[in-house]
């Protein structure tokens, strides 16, 4: 890889290197290849592939296998989940909630449906991007079917109170989804002690494959298909079974359910130490999202900033010529020129939320990334401000 | 194509922006435009010969790699040309130079050359840097909405106990929440400075251009973490059963846009 600092997992992470061992065995005619609805032996090796895959990523999360369907990414498990559970549901009522910290796959999911003729609520989230379970339950009306609540925010990392939001919900008749990308691997996510009714996943999110994600349905929760065809995943989802990847899924699921524990706190320790030095060495800047105590409120991996004056897209072409990836929140940045609608709801001014910029860490990150982006980023700043017209130092220096 | 997808000549000049600052004296005068609402924000200073022409030039922007490098590409244009020959330099001639810029890009392209003959004219009518006002760009990123001429929040009243406060006794009362205080004076922002001690959001909306304080509470605000919103109007309260959003009027860019918001204060 080239020579950069990458503090940009939350938009895509490298498959581990043990997941692609795990992975080669199942392209070739010396491995498993077969079709695991063929009825000969090779398709049964298939069929035994598939169901230890299955096994493998419903451990992680708490869940029983049959409650897994493999699905092309977290993009499709969300599309299946809340396009295929308000059809199926349809006679209970056509009213689905949501909330604007949403990742904007489910945002643009609830566009769909209200174009289809149901009725979306988008429920306000606090000052550190929380969504409370009293605001929804405000929102709730006999005809709500649906709650749909991001685990934690992919964009400032604010991690929601999804086991007081399911207990509130639970006895209502109303299921819960959660898009749990941005938290997996980074907070504990056990199915049998938190009643979600459907949650989605991604592969590449724990490291394993792209284009591979997974459909948690709660034994009981009723899902109509969105793609329809030779009716694999019990008709939930047609379409021979990528295998490889299942098998790329399970590795990481394993790797991540025995070393998350020790990798959560590495990282977090990362994180910890760049907010300190840029809050303390950078004048005028400013954490987006959940304060960093107590530990629980804000993803371990996440600081997402804001600097009085600048601009972000400016920020990351800065960043990038020194050999920093990082990412923003910025409208410049974005296809529509609207800056991140959850910084808005967080309550900041546009200006504000154009100045944002996130760096997140993972697995593969090093102890002295923090200083490498500290000897480039202050200067990136003070350039930039130097530029701008808007900045104006409280204190000069 | 990426956003950040940007020629070599344009990337040069984000790198290295030609004559960045500001002008001072008589022969000055400067064309404002933008918005920071949608990202960029743009200061063009022209000095100006007896013989109408560009003898020197600055810019200030604030916004993305392009709406810097095209400022910068459109100082280097003109200098040295006469007023009218530069108020010829179009938008697309300023793309061009920079062999071109992505599609949803060209409104930046737009901002250089509306600010260079936003200078121009001002020179013309003799408006003076200090009494130059911002001119929001022609195709803004928010519709805008026809003059409002309400001067008072509408339904303040079915807020009251529900987040609209007209009296604070109890600051911690308001911990972690997003207050918003209206700018009714010294009174009001101080308020404002004491309220930074419990939450990390507080912003002092008022009409003006200023706040209407003293002035020791003037830097007294300027150090705190108060957030500032000026020339700003709320209109209306919105939320579900207690104070969620306030809609406000930018009363410079003539623009409404929603605030979020837990609290409003309007001391009495």
């Amino acid at each position: 890889m080239r020579d950069v600092v990458y503090a940009d997992y939350q938009s895509s992470k490298p498959v581990d290197p043990r997941v692609v061992d795990a992975m080669l065995p199942y392209f070739s005619a010396a491995g498993t290849f077969g079709n695991a609805a063929s009825l000969h032996a090779v398709g049964d090796d298939a069929t035994a592939a598939l169901e230890e895959g299955r096994a493998a990523v419903a451990r992680l999360v708490g869940a029983q296998p049959q409650e897994i369907l493999f699905t092309s990414g977290a993009t499709e498990a969300n599309n299946l989940a809340l396009i295929g559970y308000a059809q199926r549901n349809r006679r209970k009522g056509d009213h689905v909630i949501i909330t604007e910290a949403e990742h904007i796959s489910v945002l643009n999911i609830a566009k769909y449906l209200e174009k289809s003729g149901f009725k979306v609520t988008r429920a306000p989230i606090d000052l550190y991007g929380r969504v409370s379970a009293k605001k929804l339950r405000a929102r709730i009306t006999d005809e709500t079917i649906l709650v749909s609540v991001g685990w934690a925010s992919n964009e400032i990392g604010t991690v929601q109170p999804i086991a007081e939001i399911a207990e509130m919900l639970a006895g209502t008749g109303v299921a819960l989804h959660t898009d749990a990308v941005a938290a997996e691997g980074l907070v504990p996510i056990d199915m049998s002690a938190v009643p979600v009714s459907l949650m989605s996943l991604s592969a590449n999110d724990i490291y394993g494959p792209r284009g591979l994600g997974t459909l948690y349905v709660r034994k009981g929760v009723q899902v109509a298909p969105v793609l329809l065809g030779g009716g694999q995943e019990h008709g939930l989802r047609s379409g021979t079974e990528d295998l490889a990847s299942i098998a790329g899924m399970a590795a990481a699921a394993e790797i991540m359910a025995a070393e998350m524990p020790a990798e959560v706190a590495r990282i977090a320790a990362i994180r910890d130490r760049l907010v300190g030095r840029v809050l303390a060495e950078i004048p005028d800047s400013h954490l987006n999202g959940a304060p960093l105590e107590p530990a629980g409120g804000r993803l371990p991996n996440n600081a997402h900033f804001r600097f009085d004056g600048v601009e972000g897209e400016a920020m990351i072409l800065s960043l990038r010529d020194e050999g920093v990836a990082a990412a923003t929140g910025s409208a410049c940045s974005s296809k529509t020129l609207e800056p991140s609608h959850t910084l808005i709801s967080c309550g900041l001014l546009h200006e504000e939320a154009h100045g944002s910029l996130q760096f997140t860490f993972g697995r593969f990150s090093k102890d002295d990334d923090v200083d490498r982006i500290m000897a480039v980023l202050p200067g990136v700043i003070t350039r930039l401000r130097v530029l701008s017209p808007l900045y104006k130092a409280k204190t000069p220096a | 194509m990426k956003s950040t997808q940007y020629s070599e000549k344009t990337l040069e000049h984000f790198r290295n922006p030609r004559n960045v600052g500001t002008l001072e004296g008589p022969n000055v005068a400067v064309g404002r435009v933008g918005n920071p609402v949608c990202g960029d924000m743009m200061d063009i200073y022209i000095k100006v010969t007896p013989d109408d022409r560009i003898e020197d030039i600055k810019f200030q922007t604030f916004g993305c790699g392009s709406a810097v490098a095209t400022s910068s590409m459109v100082t280097e244009l003109v200098v040295g040309m006469q007023l009218d020959e530069a108020l010829k330099v179009s938008r697309g001639d300023v793309a061009d130079a920079l062999d071109g810029l992505p599609p949803i890009k060209m409104h930046c392209s737009n901002l250089a050359a509306d600010a260079l003959h936003e200078a121009i004219k001002n020179w013309r009518a003799g408006i003076k840097p200090e009494d130059a006002t911002t001119t929001p760009v022609e195709k803004s990123c928010h519709p805008r909405p026809a003059a409002v001429v309400e001067v008072e929040i509408a339904n303040l009243d079915d807020y009251k106990g529900k987040g609209v406060y007209t009296r604070v006794d109890d600051l911690s009362a308001l911990a972690d929440q997003r207050v918003v205080v209206l700018d009714t004076g010294d009174r009001a922002a101080q308020l404002a400075i004491d309220l930074t001690d419990h939450t990390s959001r507080v912003v002092l909306m008022t009409t003006g251009k200023e706040p209407s304080v003293s002035s020791a509470v003037r830097s007294a605000l300027r150090l705190s973490d108060v957030k500032l919103l000026t020339e700003a109007q709320p209109l209306e309260l919105k939320g579900e059963g207690e104070l969620e959003r306030i809609r406000v009027h930018d009363l410079n860019e003539d623009e409404e846009y929603e605030l979020t918001a837990d609290a409003l204060v309007v001391l009495e």
